[in-house]
């Protein structure tokens, strides 16, 4: 499919016969009055910004006579949102853009299905966490046009400052090389993060070999040579049964401990960990156009099932004649 | 038997050793039984009669001392101050803590070098108390303490919110199950008992949360108390009448005790004290995330590196590269009164970084221009006017934690930066050595090997008073927030 950028005249279509405001999520409508709505109406970036809408219906309305290049709400609510002012809280939320993975397999130039679903392997693995290790609800995911946005409504959360915010990050993409050196009783222990099955060192296990099972020749990690990316390659299969053991002696323990610290720092680009720590961050809107390659922003049902060449294609697409 | 307040003062019975003393009256006065406790630690050395401290006041400034010096003083020597490791001093430890903080909340208020000071020592007298004890005591006084601590069997790990913000304990070192903190041998085996193979699950929890981590946990939230009860005094401080003299004057002698490492010991690698002066840019000196800005931005995160990351540090390490030891909010013009270096050294430094960008920043976003002059004060106009300076605030150089975060690509870390959290720390460390060395070449010219950068061996000397205070970043990230791209 062709991810070609939206004429004027198909954005209006889509808003004027397709979109419905109700198609906004139920966690947004609710909460509209204290979010900020931002606008993008030539494709310039949203400087149209400070936008409050007292009530649905005057967003349908600003919506189908604008028909905006692009449309974003605030992931914080405010007491006075016109000014961004009185900050009352802020969804916690996780930003996997499939043009940005560090370890593409796919190598295509924007984004393509390869890489889409890989992001949702991603996806998978960061709702595992965020759900398991750390025990929050009320997560929601939208397909934002070029990846996935994590929306995490969680109370326990909403309210946390950007440090906290930056330690979550790093926790759910495995961004530290977790400690293999243990004392006890003044004896040292050596346990490598493959050995502990749970807990951070798990997390860390997880996303070390999803990066092996996608790393290519190409892919370029700090202090990493090209004779170790080949060893990986030779023996990664060994990952697939979970031979972590006979994988590092592979590789030898001195390249594989470079290997996992290249890796845990490519991790941190795993997510666009700008969009996690901003307290006041705008977010597409779920159900908006993303103009720049025709498809809608879409609130997730079902991740197993969902296929954004399927669910998030506006009707204009199909009717185009060239 | 050790009592649970000579590790955590704020304990319940640390507050009743308080409530015991009652009033401030005879607060000087002299204690001969701390005095003949101190006297009597077989351990302890004693060089001169005046180092045994005879009042709650001097004890409270030995708590400080052994702090800075076992810090910076080469020639520390721990025998002399055994004392305070021995709980016999335990009631007088109490009240001189709480002299301390009140002391400290009072004069300095919670965001201060003091109080960073003052929570640190404790953080480390507590370590140092842990170890003189057996491993049954320590366990104990662990395991009632954390009891204390953490109210419930079950902690989510959301509890330790103030913990992780201010970065005291960092997320991947708890043990996390759906939420919930393990801490207990039980819970542990219960829950992760029959995923462990291979290996004993007693003795994987007694390494991986054993004593180690209960310590750790412990030792940071007693030191997040301590914080927390500086500023409550810091603000009740504001709203009360006269503090008392007694109070007014520890914290003056406390501030003469932290001064001291300037003028005695030095601080960073091992210079010869002073404060850093404002000098030309030797761009030798710049840590590797400004060398690669400066070498150009190809890709994304071009506005970012240009205006957030590099005016705030070329801007501080010309014109104030001591911020954050000094602690004062100053304006460009403070330091540079005719804008006349900012036009000449910072400004084109920094629109030479912006030209190296592919595409040259201002090619196609001329409106960061305006952008820059706001992070150095001077409003969103596009010339530097000094009626304009104090419409924005003068940004301070990110962290390297920011930047790993907003600009990952910049980050490559050599050996300095393992010793430093702000690159305007790396430039302060580094210029010395830059600057020691040209002097050294120049003494010695038939040296050629002196020229050359890399070869500089690093002082471990600690440098931490200097980069703690690099957490006093922007939090206004309100103009930086632009949509999801």
């Amino acid at each position: 499919m062709d991810l070609k950028p939206a004429t004027p005249n198909e954005r209006r279509q889509y808003y004027r016969e397709e979109w419905d405001v109700n198609d906004i999520p139920e966690f947004i409508r609710k909460t509209l009055t204290q979010r900020e709505f931002g606008f993008d109406h030539m494709g310039r970036g949203p400087n149209d910004r400070y936008r409050v809408f007292q009530n649905t219906d005057y967003l349908r309305k600003f919506m189908r006579y604008r028909t905006p290049f692009a449309a974003y709400s605030s992931v914080a609510f405010y007491h006075k949102p016109r000014r961004r002012d009185g900050w009352i809280k802020a969804e916690l939320v996780f930003d996997v853009d499939a043009k940005d993975i560090p370890i593409r397999s796919c190598g295509c130039e924007n984004v393509c299905e390869i890489c889409l679903n890989q992001a949702k392997d991603i996806v998978h693995g960061l709702i595992d966490t965020i759900q398991g290790d750390l025990g929050l609800s009320d997560i929601h995911v939208v397909y934002s046009g070029r990846g996935y946005h994590i929306r995490v409504l969680d109370d326990k959360v909403m309210g946390m400052d950007s440090d906290v915010r930056s330690q979550i990050v790093k926790y759910l993409v495995g961004s530290d090389v977790p400690r293999s050196e243990y004392s006890s009783h003044g004896m040292k222990y050596n346990l490598e993060h493959f050995t502990v099955p749970f807990g951070y060192p798990q997390v860390f296990t997880d996303r070390v070999k999803q990066a092996l099972l996608n790393l290519n020749l190409d892919t370029e990690i700090d202090e990493v040579s090209k004779d170790i990316k080949k060893a990986v390659i030779k023996h990664r299969e060994l990952l697939s049964e979970d031979q972590w053991g006979l994988f590092r002696k592979e590789i030898g323990p001195v390249r594989y401990a470079r290997l996992v610290k290249g890796i845990a720092s490519l991790n941190l680009t795993l997510v666009d960990a700008k969009v996690s720590i901003d307290l006041k961050r705008i977010l597409r809107l779920p159900s908006s156009l993303h103009s720049g390659v025709s498809m809608k922003s879409t609130l997730i049902k079902n991740l197993e099932t969902f296929d954004p060449f399927q669910d998030a294609v506006p009707k204009f697409v199909y009717e185009r004649k060239d | 038997m050790v009592s649970i307040s000579f590790l955590n003062p704020l304990s319940p019975e640390g507050k009743d050793i308080v409530r015991e003393l009652g009033s401030f009256e005879g607060i000087s006065d002299d204690i001969p039984e701390l005095r003949r406790l101190v006297t009597r630690n077989p351990s302890q050395e004693i060089v001169d009669d005046k180092e045994i401290p005879s009042n709650y006041l001097e004890l409270a400034l030995k708590r400080i001392e052994w702090y800075i010096k076992k810090k910076h003083d080469r020639e520390f020597n721990s025998r002399r101050y055994s004392f305070l490791s021995d709980y016999s001093i335990t009631k007088y430890d109490v009240i001189s803590f709480y002299l301390l903080c009140q002391a400290i909340g009072v004069k300095f208020g919670p965001n201060s070098r003091e109080t960073r000071v003052m929570v640190e020592a404790q953080g480390d007298l507590i370590q140092e108390r842990m170890g003189k004890l057996s491993i049954q005591e320590s366990r104990l006084m662990v395991d009632q303490s954390l009891a204390m601590l953490l109210h419930d069997d079950m902690v989510h790990w959301t509890f330790f919110q103030e913990l992780l913000s201010t970065r005291k304990i960092r997320l991947t070192e708890l043990v996390l199950d759906n939420g919930e903190l393990i801490l207990n041998e039980e819970d542990f085996l219960h829950r992760f008992g029959s995923r462990i193979k291979h290996r004993n699950p007693d003795s994987m929890y007694q390494l991986l949360i054993g004593d180690e981590l209960k310590e750790l946990i412990m030792v940071k939230m007693i030191m997040q108390e301590t914080e927390d009860y500086i500023k409550q005094v810091h603000e009740k401080a504001r709203v009360m009448v006269e503090p008392n003299p007694i109070l007014l004057e520890l914290a003056d002698e406390v501030a003469e005790v932290l001064a001291e490492p300037m003028q005695h010991y030095g601080y960073g690698s091992g210079r010869s004290g002073g404060p850093m002066k404002a000098g030309p840019l030797n761009p030798l000196a710049f840590p590797p995330c400004v060398k690669k800005a400066l070498e150009g931005i190809k890709s994304g995160g071009r506005n970012d590196a240009i205006v957030l990351f590099m005016t705030p540090f070329v801007s501080y390490a010309r014109l104030y590269p001591d911020v954050f030891r000094m602690n004062i909010t100053k304006r460009v013009s403070d330091q540079d009164p005719q804008l006349q270096i900012t036009e000449n050294e910072v400004l084109p430094l920094i629109y030479e970084a912006a030209q190296r960008c592919v595409p040259p920043l201002f090619d196609d976003q001329p409106q960061e221009k305006v952008n820059i002059n706001a992070k150095l004060g001077f409003g969103m106009h596009s010339t530097l006017k000094m009626e304009h300076e104090g419409e924005t605030t003068w940004y301070t150089p990110m962290s390297c934690e920011k930047i790993k975060l907003h600009l990952p690509h910049l980050c490559r870390p050599d050996d300095v930066c393992k010793k430093i959290g702000n690159p305007l720390s790396y430039y302060n460390r580094r210029i010395w050595e830059v600057m020691n060395l040209d002097k050294e070449d120049s003494d010695s010219e038939d040296n050629p090997s002196s020229n050359n950068v890399d070869n500089i061996q690093n002082s471990d000397i600690q440098n931490s008073d200097i980069e703690n205070s690099a957490n006093n970043e922007n939090k206004n990230s309100d103009d930086s927030n632009s949509g999801e791209g």
